[in-house]
């Protein structure tokens, strides 16, 4: 027959000093609430800014021009960036990679057939894979292929809907879009070629038309005059886009930086360390919640000293008794802590349902990792108390 | 089993007692059935002895050796064990739960290692005349009665030696005759040791060796 706690229960005196107990149950439920609540807000906050963020990865892109002024103004070559700039920019320790923005030096046209019925000057760019945030396997090209993949940028795409009715032109979704071929003709050196031009997908970083670059090298090879590179925009991949070291640099070398795609950063970055702070503040309050039982229990071992001492004295093992009083906390710590697990899922429901109008990057269930989170902290709180009730008894013998 | 004393002698006393002393400073062995009685005069280290031999106390110098493992190595848990299944005891000063009921009292005692039933609880303590008392409460039991509780609590785990440390100091002859005659029954039934120390000799104690302390 096992060995029972139950007529050893009564010899603990734990109805003393309940208050202690509550103020720590209570302090304990309001920390862990606290921890469970940052931690999925900060998860939320990472799912709903990887949607058109900057980070790819886990690096941020970044676009740099030359600041043009009233001195520069006309003087093209004094607003691209060179070779040199380059690799000066390249060989700074917090920047990853550099990639040239690299243009047409040929003339583009582009025409959208019946549907669309309108003729357009066009200029072409074209940047390392890498850097681009959505590539489509179907964005290559070869000598020969007549058809050829475009990345347009959102933004380019959401301006072609704003002044379509004005111009009489239909107003395209993104998916009808993909689907329209246009025809891209290429001039120079005293020939012409048209290319059918399809759109691939859409980019959030990069405010361009972005064509594979073996075409824009084929292309300024064969239509226009091979200079040395020379590029008004240049990307940076870069661990931090907000580093002050980055900021410092580029602000010295007076490089005008695209702030609309760090502001997300920014913010995330901002938001995130507000739900950091509240989630260690959490923590600082399951700690003392713990501090505060810890003292009960040290009350409760102190009354009891006399009861304990005789059911070592009769042969009670130490580790068996420890074990045991600390298990008697067990169903109110699981209790506390699925309470506190069952009120971030009605507030991560709510936030979901109400704040978040049921987005689909969101999820109305709390994420698994808060879960782990809430089974670690009951294992931690068993833990600790096992140790303490460990360390009491072993001074008392 | 065996219980064994090298030199044994507490730290406060004077080394000069081991001249007149049958055990202080001595080497002594116990071996398994022996009934030892020592005859003490108050202040001259009975509940030492008991205490030293049970694992309470260490303030001694020598060493008390069970199985030829020295008892004041043991650690917190393997003293357990060594009260739990080897060493049983009567305290002089009884060290009952007074709050709970009698029957509690032998069941925590019991269920720790059982060597009888429960309801051999009842049996031994209609047999010392307590039968009734088996649910009040023992702090409201007289002396008498709980010096009985405490006997038929050390009879309930299984041991190899039993220390009694004055058991009939608040008994009359014919119960502690009776007492006598149950410890002696489950002593022998576990071919166990008793040591057995008292003020003075008793003579319905059978014993096979006594010493002087």
């Amino acid at each position: 027959m096992a060995l029972s706690f139950k007529p050893i229960r009564s010899l603990l005196h734990t109805g003393t000093n309940s208050w202690s107990r509550w103020f720590s149950y209570i302090g304990l439920c309001i920390g862990v609430l606290l921890l469970l609540c940052s931690i999925q807000m900060y998860i939320n906050i990472q799912q709903l800014l990887t949607e058109g963020g900057i980070r790819k990865n886990g690096f941020d892109f970044i676009s740099i021009t030359k600041t043009i002024t009233n001195e520069t103004m006309g003087k093209p070559e004094q607003n691209v960036f060179t070779e040199k700039d380059i690799n000066e920019i390249k060989s700074q320790k917090f920047v990853e990679n550099v990639a040239p923005l690299l243009a047409n030096q040929f003339r583009v046209k582009l025409s959208a057939g019946e549907m669309l019925p309108f003729k357009t000057d066009l200029f072409l760019e074209t940047l390392e894979n890498d850097f681009i945030d959505t590539v489509p396997p179907s964005f290559t090209w070869q000598e020969g292929q007549t058809s050829l993949p475009i990345i347009l940028s959102s933004d380019f795409f959401e301006i072609y809907n704003v002044f379509a009715p004005a111009q009489d032109l239909p107003q395209v979704s993104k998916e009808t879009a993909t689907g329209i071929p246009v025809t891209v003709t290429c001039e120079g050196n005293g020939r012409e070629q048209a290319f059918t031009g399809k759109i691939v997908a859409f980019s959030d970083r990069i405010n361009s038309v972005l064509v594979p670059k073996t075409f824009l090298d084929w292309g300024n090879k064969t239509f226009g005059q091979q200079g040395p590179i020379e590029a008004a925009r240049l990307f940076i991949k870069t661990k931090d886009a907000n580093a002050p070291e980055l900021i410092k640099f580029l602000d010295q070398k007076k490089y005008k930086v695209n702030r609309d795609k760090t502001i997300l950063g920014r913010n995330k970055i901002v938001i995130q360390s507000i739900f950091s702070g509240l989630g260690v503040f959490g923590l600082l309050v399951v700690i003392l919640a713990l501090m505060l039982f810890s003292f009960y229990l040290q009350l409760v071992i102190a009354r009891s000293k006399d009861n304990l001492l005789l059911l070592l004295t009769l042969g009670y093992s130490p580790g068996w008794l420890s074990k045991n009083v600390s298990q008697r906390f067990v169903p109110i710590y699981i209790l506390i802590v699925l309470f506190a697990l069952v009120i971030t899922e009605l507030m991560q429901w709510a936030f979901h349902h109400f704040a978040m109008y049921d987005r689909p990057e969101l999820s109305s269930f709390v994420h698994w990792s808060v879960g782990a989170i809430a089974v670690f902290l009951i294992a931690l709180s068993l833990f600790t108390n096992y140790r303490l009730v460990k360390n009491l008894l072993y001074k008392l013998n | 089993m065996q219980l064994a004393i090298r030199h044994l002698l507490p730290a406060y006393f004077d080394q000069g007692v081991t001249d007149t002393s049958e055990i202080w400073g001595k080497d002594l062995v116990f071996e398994k059935g022996d009934f030892v009685k020592i005859v003490a005069p108050s202040g001259s280290g009975k509940s030492s002895l008991i205490n030293f031999l049970y694992g309470m106390r260490n303030e001694y110098n020598g060493n008390i050796l069970y199985s030829d493992k020295n008892i004041n190595q043991f650690s917190l848990e393997e003293l357990a064990r060594y009260r739990k299944d080897h060493i049983s005891i009567v305290f002089q000063d009884l060290r009952l739960f007074p709050d709970q009921a009698v029957r509690e009292n032998i069941e925590i005692k019991r269920q720790l290692n059982p060597y009888h039933p429960a309801n051999k609880i009842t049996d031994m303590a209609n047999r010392l005349g307590i039968g009734s008392k088996l649910s009040s409460r023992c702090g409201t039991c007289s002396y008498g009665e709980q010096q009985r509780i405490a006997i038929i609590r050390s009879l309930m785990q299984p041991f190899d030696i039993l220390l009694l440390d004055e058991p009939f100091s608040h008994l009359d002859t014919k119960n502690s005759e009776k007492a006598m005659e149950l410890m002696l029954e489950e002593s022998r039934l576990r071919n166990a040791t008793i040591i057995f120390a008292d003020l003075e000799r008793i003579d319905f104690f059978p014993f096979t060796r006594l010493y002087h302390l």
